[in-house]
C-alpha cells in the first residue's frame, strides 16, 4: 500500500543544458486529484515531459516511482505501459495516421488483452459522445490540421480509452472555449466515476484556475522557478484567482 | 532524317536491325521504327546525372539487343463490355483508324527511351473507350516479364469525349532491362485515371515514359508506384493545350538497398484556365538514391492557370539520399501557382507523441514511415492496388 502512488522525489531536469527543475517533491495517490500551477517558464511543462521521458528532457537528479516501479529507467512507451498518460499541450500531428487505427494500436499497445474490434468500437463511441465528438473524427489523420478544440478532445478521448493509472494533463484547459473546457471536463469526472477508473490519480498543470472549478482538486501546488514553493488545499487556488502569483512569490522572497 | 542515313546508322548495329525486320510492320512500318531507333541512339534524355552518389548514366543506358523478348504479351482484363481493351497487333490489325489516331500522338518518339519503345513496340495494350462511354470497373493490364530479357511494354489509351475510365498497369518479372511507354490521347471532358506499379525484381533497369494529351476540359491522372528494379527512370508528363483541363500526377517511390529511382514529372500549361495537382512522396533507406524533378510550364498565355505541386522526401538512413529539383516556369502574370518541398528525417516529436501511448520506438517509426505515404497513396484507386502498394512500402521497412 505505501508505495502506490506516483512518487516524486528530489527531481532535477535540465534542458540543453540548462537547469529547469530544482528539485521536485511530489507524491499523487491513487484517486486523487492535484493541480499544479504556476506563472509561464515556472517548469510545469518540463515536468510533465519529464515524467513521460522525452529525450531532449535530462534528469539529471532525483527519482520517480509508479507504484513502487522505477520510472526513469523505463523508456517513454513502457511508462505507458506502466500506466503512465500525458497529455500534451500541444499534440504531434501525424498526416497518414487515422485517430481510430491510432487509438487502437494504442489500446493494443497499452492493453495487450485488448477489445474485440466491435467492442473496442462501441467503447469509441460511447467516450466520444460524451466529450461531443462527430464520429467522423475517426477518419480524420491524427491532429493534421486540427484545432485547438479538437486536439485537447482527442487526447481526453485517449485518455478515457487508455485509462491509465496516472495521468498528468498538461495545459489541457488553454485554448479552449467554456463549451470545449465543459466537455473535456466532463469526460474526465464520467471517467472518475466508473469503476476502473476511480482509482487513477491526476496530476493536472495548469496557468489558469478555471479548469479547477469543473474538477475540484484534492490538493493545490504552486511552482515558482523550478520548485513547488507552496503545497495546499482548493482554497490555495482560490486565493491564486484573486491574487496572481506575485504575492506568493512575495511570501517566499521574504522567507528565502 | 532520310531512310537511307537511318538504315546505313542502324545496320552498323546488325543485331537491332536485325530485330526491327522482324517486328510486325502492321504496328509500326520499318521505316519508323529505324527513325524511332536512330533518334534513341543519338537523342539526349534530357536529364542530367541525378546527384552525387548516383553510379548510373543514364545517357549510355541501352537494351542488350541480343535479349530482344519476342514473346512477351500484355495480360489484359478488361470486365467493362462497352470498353475495347486489346493487344497492338490487334489493334493496328483491326482497329486501323483509332489506333494510328492515338499511337505516337503525344509525341512521345521525341523523347530518347519514348524512341527507343516505340522502335521496338511489339507488346502492349489498346484502349479505347466510346464516346459518352463510362468504364464502370477498372482495366487491369499485367506485363509479366521474362528473366534476363529486354522488354519494351506499350500501352495506349484513347477516350473519346465524355467517357470515363480508370486503368491499373503493372510491370512484373526479373527483365534485364525495361523501356515502357504510356500514351493517353483523350476527346473533350474525357476523364482517364493511370495508375501504374512497378515491380520489377531488384536486377533490372526500368525506363517508363508517360505522355498524355487531353482534350478541351478533359482530366486525366496519372498516378505512379516505383518500388522495383535496380533503377527506375519514369517520366510523367500531360501536355495542357486545350482549356479546361484538369491534370494529376501523383508518384510515390521508395528506394532500399542499392536502388537508384529518378522520377521527372511534367505538366505544361500552353492555355489558360486550367489545373493541375502534383503529389509526390518519396522515402530513401539503407543506400537507396533517388532523384525528383516537379517541371512545372506556364506559357506566358495561360492565363488562369492554377498549378500545385507538393512534395515530400523522407530520409530513413546516412546514406540515402533524395535530390528533389522543383522547376517552375511560369511566363504568365495572373496565374496561381503552389509549390511545397520537405525533405527530412523522422521527426522525434512524432515519435516520442506514439511512444508516449505505449508504442515501442521501433513501431512508431515505421507505422510514421507508412503514414507519410499515405496521402500519395489514397489518391491511387483500387483498394486492392493501395494495399499492394502499402505492403511493397511495408516490406522495405521490416525486411532490414
Amino acid at each position: 500500500m505505501s508505495n502506490r502512488g506516483l512518487r516524486i522525489a528530489g527531481l532535477h531536469c535540465s534542458v540543453d543544458g540548462k537547469s529547469i527543475l530544482n528539485g521536485i517533491d511530489l507524491a499523487v495517490e491513487p484517486g486523487k486529484v492535484h493541480a499544479l500551477m504556476g506563472p509561464n517558464g515556472s517548469g510545469k511543462s518540463t515536468l510533465a515531459f519529464a515524467l513521460t521521458g522525452h529525450p531532449r528532457y535530462d534528469v539529471t537528479r532525483g527519482t520517480v516511482s509508479l507504484d513502487g516501479e522505477d520510472l526513469l529507467d523505463m523508456s517513454p512507451d513502457k511508462r505507458a505501459r506502466a500506466g503512465l498518460f500525458l497529455s500534451f499541450q500541444y499534440p504531434a500531428a501525424i498526416p497518414g495516421i487515422k485517430v481510430a487505427n491510432f487509438l487502437h494500436a494504442a489500446r493494443q499497445a497499452v492493453r495487450p488483452d485488448s477489445l474485440a474490434p466491435a467492442k473496442f468500437r462501441a467503447l469509441l463511441m460511447e467516450k466520444m459522445d460524451v466529450l461531443g465528438m462527430d464520429p467522423a473524427f475517426m477518419s480524420r489523420y491524427l491532429n493534421d490540421g486540427f484545432s485547438g478544440g479538437e486536439k485537447k478532445r482527442l487526447e481526453m478521448l485517449q485518455l478515457a480509452v487508455l485509462g491509465p493509472k496516472y495521468a498528468v494533463l498538461d495545459e489541457t484547459d488553454s485554448g479552449l472555449d467554456v463549451d470545449a473546457l465543459r466537455d473535456v471536463c466532463a469526460s474526465v469526472q464520467a471517467l472518475r466515476q466508473q469503476d476502473e477508473g476511480r482509482d487513477a490519480g491526476y496530476l493536472i498543470i495548469t496557468h489558469y484556475p478555471r479548469i479547477l472549478q469543473y474538477i475540484a482538486p484534492d490538493v493545490v501546488h504552486v511552482m515558482l522557478d523550478g520548485r513547488i514553493v507552496k503545497t495546499g488545499g482548493a482554497d490555495l487556488a482560490h486565493r491564486i484567482e484573486r491574487e496572481g502569483y506575485d504575492t506568493i512569490r512575495e511570501e517566499i522572497g521574504s522567507v528565502v | 532524317m532520310k531512310r537511307s542515313e537511318a538504315l546505313s546508322n542502324v545496320l552498323e548495329k546488325p543485331a537491332e536491325a536485325d530485330v526491327l525486320a522482324r517486328l510486325d510492320p502492321s504496328i509500326l512500318s520499318l521505316e519508323r521504327r529505324l527513325q524511332a531507333f536512330e533518334h534513341f541512339s543519338h537523342a539526349h534524355s534530357g536529364r542530367e546525372r541525378p546527384g552525387r552518389y548516383w553510379r548510373v548514366d543514364l545517357e549510355s543506358l541501352a537494351p542488350d539487343i541480343a535479349t530482344f523478348d519476342f514473346d512477351a504479351a500484355a495480360s489484359i482484363d478488361n470486365p467493362n463490355a462497352n470498353v475495347l481493351a486489346c493487344d497492338l497487333r490487334a489493334a493496328a490489325g483491326q482497329h486501323a483508324e483509332r489506333f494510328a489516331r492515338a499511337f505516337g500522338a503525344t509525341g512521345v518518339a521525341d523523347t530518347k527511351f519514348g524512341a527507343l519503345t516505340t522502335a521496338f513496340a511489339r507488346a502492349g495494350a489498346f484502349v479505347y473507350v466510346p464516346a459518352d462511354t463510362q468504364a464502370s470497373e477498372p482495366i487491369t493490364i499485367e506485363y509479366d516479364l521474362p528473366d534476363g530479357a529486354a522488354s519494351f511494354p506499350y500501352t495506349v489509351v484513347l477516350a473519346e469525349a465524355g467517357s470515363d475510365v480508370t486503368i491499373v498497369e503493372r510491370y512484373r518479372g526479373a527483365p534485364r532491362f525495361v523501356s515502357g511507354v504510356a500514351e493517353i490521347v483523350t476527346g473533350e471532358n474525357a476523364r482517364v485515371a493511370f495508375a501504374s506499379h512497378q515491380q520489377l525484381a531488384g536486377t533490372t533497369q526500368c525506363v517508363q515514359t508517360r505522355l498524355a494529351l487531353p482534350g478541351k476540359d478533359a482530366t486525366i491522372d496519372w498516378m505512379a508506384a516505383d518500388i522495383g528494379a535496380a533503377l527506375s527512370v519514369n517520366e510523367l508528363a500531360v501536355a495542357i493545350e486545350q482549356p479546361g483541363i484538369t491534370a494529376g500526377v501523383t508518384s510515390v517511390f521508395f528506394p532500399n538497398g542499392k536502388q537508384h529511382v529518378d522520377v521527372l514529372s511534367r505538366i505544361e500549361h500552353s492555355v489558360g484556365n486550367s489545373v493541375s495537382n502534383t503529389v509526390v512522396k518519396s522515402a530513401a533507406i539503407d543506400s537507396g538514391q533517388a532523384r525528383y524533378v516537379g517541371n512545372i510550364v506556364i506559357a506566358e498565355r495561360a492565363q488562369g492557370s492554377n498549378a500545385a505541386l507538393r512534395d515530400d522526401a523522407l530520409l530513413l538512413s546516412k546514406q540515402a539520399h533524395i535530390d528533389s529539383v522543383p522547376a517552375l516556369e511560369i511566363a504568365a502574370n495572373d496565374v496561381k501557382a503552389y509549390h511545397g518541398a520537405t525533405v527530412g528525417a523522422l521527426d522525434p516529436d512524432q515519435i516520442f507523441y506514439m511512444q508516449s501511448r505505449g508504442i515501442a520506438a521501433a513501431a512508431a517509426e515505421r507505422m510514421i514511415a507508412i503514414a507519410f505515404f499515405e496521402p500519395a497513396i489514397e489518391r491511387f484507386p483500387t483498394r486492392g492496388l493501395r494495399d499492394e502498394i502499402r505492403a511493397a512500402i511495408e516490406s522495405k521497412l521490416t525486411t532490414r
